[in-house]
């Protein structure tokens, strides 16, 4: 483990439901344990922030929900992606990768700028 | 789309809360044992399992509330629950809840009803297809043009055919109430006709629906009439072959040629049973440009404004001056028919609505003084919920939704108040102001009550609140247990708003200190007649039975029968009774005397055909000369009778009695001068010339009003007349029996109404404001209980303690009294069109209105530091 599980970035976490979800449909529980596995528990999902963000996905239109039985027999309320929410993926996930790959590129500049900007 | 969404999804949550809340309920205590069964998989007891799966939960209730939010109904949820503790904190102090529901409710009800009022007579324009073209025309003086006279027949006819501004142009006989009886003995009816010209129905845009409307080859006064939709039903069972029968009127058959809608009123006069065809066939009254009697109303062509016509119609004016040298003076004016028929109330609504805002105003402050006197009572109980975790956020919306659930409440008992004072001002009004009778409470102005409720709620609730959120919970929670005085800001914002509720409270005090005081001026104004013990009463001779002489002797027949019955002194007859407004204005010239043939030899006089004693039966008193008597017939040369303003304007420096005045187209002696009479209840008086009805008897056939003078009750004496009536000519109907003073009065009545409703606000006003003095004034003095007692215990002594409270509440009044006077002198213009014989400023007035204001601030004051000061020290500062 590197270090403490951490709280979620703001604003990612709807991203990473989407994503989670684009893979199956699932229950909240599932969908918690599958983000910290994904993220070699990096993001510890807490219920605090979990169940309210899948409202309001739903309050979106994103989300479908439906009680079904677990594989151990127990109901669950799953939650499912609709079409929209599936395009909302795409547009999360371009803009994500636009913004990490700048926030790279900050991170990486070098010194030579210096000079350019005293002259 | 996701907008959409979002509020099906917000309103399902709303509906399906309880199994929103069971499902996450569920949902989180399957999340906990998922949890604790992979804790117990890693090697945990299931107990510590247990535990620590709920330490990640972090409190299940936090989680809940916060999964409520993102559904975005937590508002709805805690505003149910907040309005359920604002009715449970409201109803444990009912004293504070039901002064201010009482407050609002009757500020919103008054006001709704007012307003309801005022919209009705008012805003809503004419029931007429386009309305704003509709104009009346009046005669006026090049010299005075805002006179307004009625107009000649001569001029009528040149105006129709010669003014191009006019679509339609329609004559009406409005100006006595003309009435036919139909039917014949025990079924003999009374109904209302009105004689117009033919294109009456043009002027209004109002054809009959049955049969045809009234011709001009018909304008000979022909026995054709349109009768209403309601006498169709009556007489007719409404049956269309109605059109083309005979409806006997008078005993002279009349073609009945159509019938108007359903609920057409005449603009001018309201509910008439028939039209009948004015005539206008050459005739004496035809070519006499000094006789006006018609009323004229017109349509301007689409697109021409009233100041275009204004301008043909003073051009056409000159030109019929020069053709008319007996008219030289004579113009024509336009006003709008609405301002025409409501403008003598406009300005008594406008006063009104006034009134009315001053009351809203004075609520509002009563209110906020409530509300803010309420909030820092409770400030102590917000600052212990915030110390103890509440949120400021939350303390707000629960004091804004209690004060909502005031208003609320408020609105509903205004809304029974607003009925009730609706069907005052009905009551009150009927008759003497023109459409109030269709008056109905508004949904419109339910909302402006709902509106006026809320605002007044959200203003005042929210600033405590704000105040109390802003503070910090330690500062009051130690002052209030150290406090000696409150607050300085607070107690000055306090101070203020008293002094607004004087001032204002002053204003209406004053406001309604001048009405009453010129109802009782107008009450003393002497009209010239003693109308004490008089009765009156119309009769209307049928022309198919009573020709000019029947008539000429039938009234005097009725006058000597009258004397003869017990307790009568005298009776008479005269065409329009005193104080009860003009009537037939003609041009009067002097013949004879200093000014005959000069400009200055003719005047407009009041004609009154007159027979009996009628000078002896309302008590106008002879000045000179003889009065007429049964000698001054037909068979002898017309004699008059003129007023005492005539005599000095046609002959000055000359004995008026023998000379000759020219009048009604005949020259006639004048045998005596009597005083003048008042037109109107007001008291201004006017210059009359009376006839003889003797003499003028077949000029036409005048409907003369009866008056009758008693020593013995007017009761007894009603019934006595009718049975003389009765055994005069059984088929008369005696019309409009009533006491002479209330005959008058009637002309009074819009002014009384207005008076009426004004005094009772001023009184709501009043008891308003004194409610509002008191309480804000006796709790600062409650407040400073215990600094009362902390001087007593340091050896202060009560009086000079009462002294000082007492002093401070004189000067927020006095401070309160001085803007109002200041606000009196601004309205005194507006004020001045409505009182009658009294100054706007009067001093009495004024100085009643602040002595009112000074004893209810000393009781307000004094009471409560009374009792404060009253205890033992000790037993305060405990």
């Amino acid at each position: 483990m590197a270090g403490e599980p951490g709280e979620l970035l703001q604003g990612t976490l709807e991203m990473m439901v989407l994503k989670t979800l684009s893979l199956e449909p699932m229950h909240g529980w599932g969908i918690a344990q599958r983000i910290q596995r994904m993220s070699r528990d990096v993001f510890l999902v807490s219920q605090g922030s979990l169940y309210p963000a899948l409202i309001r996905m739903k309050r979106r239109g994103w989300l479908t929900t439906s009680w079904r039985v677990t594989a151990n027999g127990r109901r669950a309320r799953y939650y499912e992606l609709t079409a929209a929410g599936r395009r909302q993926l795409g547009v999360e996930q371009a803009s994500w990768q636009r913004a990490s790959a700048a926030v790279d590129w900050v991170m990486n500049a070098r010194l030579a700028f210096d000079g350019g900007e005293r002259a | 789309m996701s907008m959409l969404s979002d509020l099906v999804e917000r309103v399902r949550s709303i509906i399906f809360r309880g199994r929103d809340e069971r499902e996450l309920a569920e949902e989180l205590r399957f999340h906990t044992d998922m949890d604790a069964e992979l804790l117990q998989g890693s090697g945990l007891s299931a107990g510590e399992a247990r535990r620590q799966s709920a330490l990640m939960l972090g409190g299940v209730e936090r989680v809940k509330e916060d999964v409520r939010d993102a559904r975005g109904t937590r508002l709805f949820h805690d505003a149910g629950r907040d309005f359920g503790f604002a009715v449970r904190t409201l109803l444990r102090n009912p004293g504070f809840a039901s002064v201010a529901i009482l407050t609002l409710a009757v500020g919103i009800g008054g006001t709704t009803a007012v307003f309801s009022a005022v919209d009705a007579v008012l805003l809503q324009p004419l029931p007429y297809q386009q309305p704003g073209q509709l104009v009346r025309v009046y005669y006026s003086e090049a010299r005075r043009r805002e006179e307004r006279g009625f107009v000649t027949p001569v001029h009528f006819l040149d105006y129709r055919e010669r003014m191009a501004s006019f679509g339609a142009i329609a004559a009406l006989g409005t100006y006595s109430e003309t009435g036919a009886d139909i039917g014949t003995g025990d079924d003999v009816r009374r109904i209302r006709i009105l004689g117009v010209s033919a294109d009456y129905f043009d002027v209004v845009r109002v054809q009959p629906r049955v049969g045809r409307a009234l011709q001009r080859d018909e304008e000979t006064g022909a026995a054709t009439v349109i009768i209403s939709h309601g006498l169709w039903k009556d007489r007719f069972g409404g049956d269309a072959s109605a059109v083309g029968k005979t409806l006997t009127m008078n005993d002279r058959p009349y073609t009945v040629a159509g019938v108007m809608p359903d609920g057409y009123v005449d603009p001018l006069v309201g509910a008439v049973d028939g039209w009948v065809p004015m005539d206008l066939s050459p005739g004496r009254d035809l070519t006499n440009v000094d006789n006006h009697y018609l009323t004229v109303i017109a349509r301007l062509r689409q697109g021409v404004t009233i100041a275009r016509a204004q301008d043909e119609l003073d051009r056409l004016s000159v030109r019929l001056g020069e053709q008319y040298p007996d008219a030289r003076d004579a113009r024509a004016q336009l006003d709008p028919l609405k301002e025409d028929i409501v403008g003598s109330s406009t300005r008594s609504l406008q006063l009104m609505l006034g009134a009315v805002l001053l009351v809203l105003v004075l609520i509002c402050v009563n209110l906020a003084n409530l509300l803010l006197v309420r909030g820092s009572d409770r400030a102590r109980e917000f600052a212990l919920r915030s110390a103890l975790g509440a949120e400021r956020r939350r303390l707000v919306r629960q004091t804004l939704i209690e004060s909502l659930t005031l208003a609320i409440a408020g609105d509903l008992a205004g809304i029974v108040v607003a009925r009730f004072a609706m069907a005052a001002i009905v009551a009150i009004g009927a008759g003497s102001i023109p459409r109030l009778s269709s008056l109905t409470l508004e949904p419109r102005l339910l909302l402006f009550s709902l509106v006026v409720a809320s605002l007044s709620a959200v203003g005042f609730g929210l600033a405590p609140a704000l105040r109390a959120a802003k503070t910090q919970p330690g500062d009051v929670l130690r002052e209030q247990s150290r406090s000696s005085t409150s607050g300085g800001v607070q107690m000055r914002l306090r101070q203020w708003l008293v002094v607004s509720q004087v001032a204002l409270a002053f204003v209406l005090l004053v406001g309604a200190g001048l009405l009453i005081a010129s109802l009782q001026r107008i009450r003393e104004t002497p009209l010239g007649v003693k109308p004490d013990g008089v009765l009156t009463f119309e009769l209307h001779l049928p022309d198919a039975r009573y020709d000019s002489t029947a008539r000429a002797r039938f009234y005097e027949d009725v006058a000597e029968r009258m004397a003869t019955l017990r307790g009568v002194t005298a009776a008479g007859g005269i065409t329009k009774l005193p104080g009860t407004g003009d009537y037939n204005i003609w041009g009067t010239r002097a013949m004879t005397g200093p000014l005959a043939g000069t400009d200055r030899s003719s005047m407009a006089a009041q004609q009154r055909v007159i027979s009996g004693k009628y000078f002896a039966v309302v008590g106008i008193p002879l000045l000179d000369g003889r009065l007429f008597d049964e000698h001054d017939d037909a068979s002898v040369p017309s004699r008059v009778i003129v007023s005492r303003s005539v005599a000095d304007r046609l002959f000055p420096g000359v004995r008026a009695v023998g000379q000759s005045v020219g009048t009604g187209g005949r020259t006639k002696e004048i045998i005596g001068v009597v005083a003048d009479v008042a037109l109107d209840p007001q008291g201004h008086m006017g210059p009359h010339v009376y006839h003889a009805h003797r003499q003028f008897a077949t000029d036409r056939n005048w409907a003369l009003s009866q008056v009758v003078r008693t020593t013995g009750s007017l009761e007894t004496l009603q019934a006595d007349a009718r049975r003389a009536i009765a055994e005069l000519d059984p088929q008369l109907v005696m019309y409009k029996p009533m006491p002479l003073d209330e005959a008058i009065g009637q002309g009074e009545s819009q002014r009384v109404f207005t008076l009426r409703l004004l005094t009772t606000f001023a009184g709501v006003a009043l008891a308003l404001a004194a409610l509002g003095l008191f309480g804000v004034l006796s709790y600062s003095v409650r407040l400073r209980s215990r600094e009362f007692g902390i001087r007593m215990a340091l050896g202060a002594d009560r009086g000079s303690i009462r002294r000082m409270v007492l002093r401070e509440g004189l000067v927020v009044t006095a401070l309160g009294t001085g803007i109002g006077l200041l606000g009196a002198v601004a309205l005194s213009r507006l004020m001045a069109s409505l009182v009658f014989g009294i100054d706007p400023l009067d001093p009495s007035v004024m100085a009643g209105a602040a002595v009112f204001m000074g004893v209810v601030a000393t009781v307000a004051a004094y009471l409560p530091a009374y009792r404060a000061t009253s205890v033992e020290p000790s037993s305060v500062l405990q």
